[in-house]
Order: C-alpha cells, then sequence, then structure tokens
C-alpha cells in the first residue's frame, strides 16, 4: 500500500501528459490525464485561498459576454469543448462518433491543467519549463503577451 | 491542426494501449489507472450496444448467485471503480481527503484487465494487443499468485492476514 497525496496524483498524471504530449504520443491519453489532474489542481487551487483557471475564466465570460456562469456548469462546458467528456463518458444515447480536433485540444487541456498548476507550484520543474517552452513557441507567446498587457487591469491581476 | 470524427471505440482503443504501455514500462502505473478506467467506461457502453453482457452485469450476475441483496449495474460500476481508485485519482471533492492509500500496481493490473475483458468483446478489438499483454503477464506475474495461464480450474490462493 502507498500513501499519496493529491498534490502527488496530479503532478504524476500532469507530468505524463505533458510527456506523451512532447513525444508526439497519443492526443486522447493527454486529454484525459490533464483533464483528471485539473480536477484535483483545481481543488487544491481552492483550498489554497488562491483563484483557479475556471474561477477566472468566468471573471473573462464576465467581462467579454456578461454575466458570470455558474462554476460546475461552466466548468462542465470547458472540458467539453476540450474534448475531456467525450473520452471518460459515454451515454446510451450519445452518438458512436464524436468530432475532434485532438492536437489542439491536447495542447488547450494542457494549458489548463499548466496555468493551475504553476499557481500552485510555480514554473520551476523540468516539464513545466517544457510545457511553457513550447507553448510559447507553438502559440505565439509574444502576440499573446501583447494581447494580455492590452487588457483591462482586472483581468491582468490574479485574484486571491 | 483540424478536426475529423473519432468512433468512440478509437478513442477507448487509443487510452487502452497507453495505459497497458505505461503500465508494462512501470513508467507511470497511476496513469495507466485513470487512462484504463476512461477506455473501460466507453468500452462498457460499446459491449452494452453490441447487445452483449459487459464486465460488470457479469460480476452482478455472480454477486447474485452467491446471494447478495439485488443492485442495479450502476451501483456495482461504481463499488468496483471505487476499489481500483478510478474515481478518487480524478476527482478532489470539497469533503475529500488530501492523501489516499492504495496499491498502485495493483489496482492498474485491476484496471487494464478489466478494461481488457469489455475489449476483447468487441469485434474491432486489436488481438495482438491483447497476446501482447497476455505474454507479459505471464512472463512477469507470480503464478502463485494470479491465473497467469487463465486456466478456469484455477483458484486463488488463501488470502493472507
Amino acid at each position: 500500500m502507498q500513501r499519496i497525496h493529491r498534490t502527488e496524483i496530479a503532478r504524476r498524471q500532469l507530468q505524463t501528459a505533458v510527456e506523451l504530449f512532447l513525444q508526439g504520443l497519443d492526443r486522447s491519453s493527454v486529454i484525459t490525464l490533464a483533464g483528471a489532474a485539473s480536477n484535483v489542481l483545481d481543488g487544491l487551487v481552492r483550498k489554497a485561498g488562491k483563484e483557479a483557471f475556471i474561477d477566472y475564466a468566468r471573471r473573462v465570460h464576465d467581462h467579454l459576454v456578461g454575466g458570470t456562469p455558474k462554476r460546475q456548469t461552466y466548468s462542465h462546458h470547458i472540458d467539453k469543448k476540450l474534448g475531456v467528456v467525450a473520452h471518460k463518458h459515454l451515454g446510451a444515447a450519445d452518438p458512436e462518433t464524436v468530432e475532434l480536433d485532438l492536437e489542439k485540444q491536447a495542447a488547450d487541456v494542457l494549458a489548463r491543467a499548466i496555468a493551475d498548476y504553476t499557481t500552485l507550484y510555480g514554473q520551476d520543474e523540468a516539464f513545466v519549463k517544457a510545457y511553457l517552452q513550447w507553448a510559447w513557441v507553438n502559440t505565439d507567446g509574444p502576440a499573446q503577451m501583447e494581447a494580455f498587457k492590452s487588457a483591462p487591469a482586472k483581468l491582468r491581476q490574479q485574484k486571491r | 491542426m483540424s478536426s475529423r470524427h473519432y468512433t468512440r471505440f478509437e478513442l477507448a482503443h487509443s487510452q487502452l494501449e497507453a495505459a497497458i504501455a505505461l503500465y508494462i514500462t512501470n513508467r507511470d502505473r497511476l496513469s495507466a489507472i485513470t487512462l484504463a478506467g476512461a477506455a473501460d467506461v466507453l468500452l462498457s457502453q460499446l459491449v452494452l450496444r453490441a447487445g452483449k453482457q459487459n464486465f460488470t452485469d457479469r460480476v452482478l450476475e455472480k454477486e447474485l448467485a452467491t446471494g447478495r441483496a439485488a443492485i442495479t449495474r450502476e451501483v456495482l460500476g461504481r463499488e468496483v471503480n471505487d476499489m481500483l481508485f478510478i474515481n478518487q485519482l480524478k476527482h478532489f471533492d470539497d469533503d475529500a481527503q488530501d492523501v489516499i492509500e492504495l496499491d498502485v500496481d495493483q489496482c492498474a493490473l485491476a484496471a487494464i484487465l478489466k478494461a481488457l475483458a469489455n475489449y476483447v468483446d468487441l469485434p474491432e478489438h486489436q488481438r495482438d494487443l491483447v497476446l501482447a499483454f497476455k505474454l507479459w503477464v505471464q512472463q512477469n506475474l507470480d503464478p502463485k499468485k494470479y491465473n497467469i495461464h487463465c486456466d478456469p480450474n484455477w483458484t486463488p490462493p488463501p488470502a493472507e492476514d
């Protein structure tokens, strides 16, 4: 028997997801592992009294669209958009096939999990640096930073 | 980057294959539990859609035959998943403990075997994946502890205190 802290569970799932992703291996497994890590990290971030990715996303929604969606509903909506639900749930009435962009969704699920991970543990671990470097190069980091700088101050600050 | 349609079987197969690779290489058996668990959710439903009993149905039949009070497939499925820590590895409820205690190797092996039991009941399954895992089992697991040759007359050893 092993005693494992939730932090270690999230770290191992996320680290393996990043490794699979950067090695060009199975995108479906990246999505499921990063999705599971996200769920655990969300609880840990809230327990630490910090702002989780989903709560920041709700603030962005309020700014861009108006209105703050319910936490659980919005979280499920994002899980569906990122392909997480299609990989771990199949109801009796669900269709046999599903349309996915596995490459983009795998990158995006990792981005969400890494956001919560860095909120708690910083950016020093090798697998975190490796993903952030990949994202900087492949998703036009400089342009994203410019867009971030021009966002309203309330969206540039993390709530504690 | 582009979208295309995937069958649920394809999504399940990819995850099960990765779970087996992570398990037999001992690269990350904790993640193997999560992947096999997710694959099995899809496979269990696909087996039902094929008009067959899935793994949980077969366990349920045995449980009822040994006198257990009637329960549903869903309740038993949750019990099995809880026993294998599949849910605890992908959720963190407000009232949950920070630390969980589990035998990672045993849970990963059982989660993969459960998913494989459903996988082989589907016509699209890849025989090579099943045979490769079976060969690994025969060469690496203790024959006194595990039924590595799938002998129907094999009996498990008495439980340790």
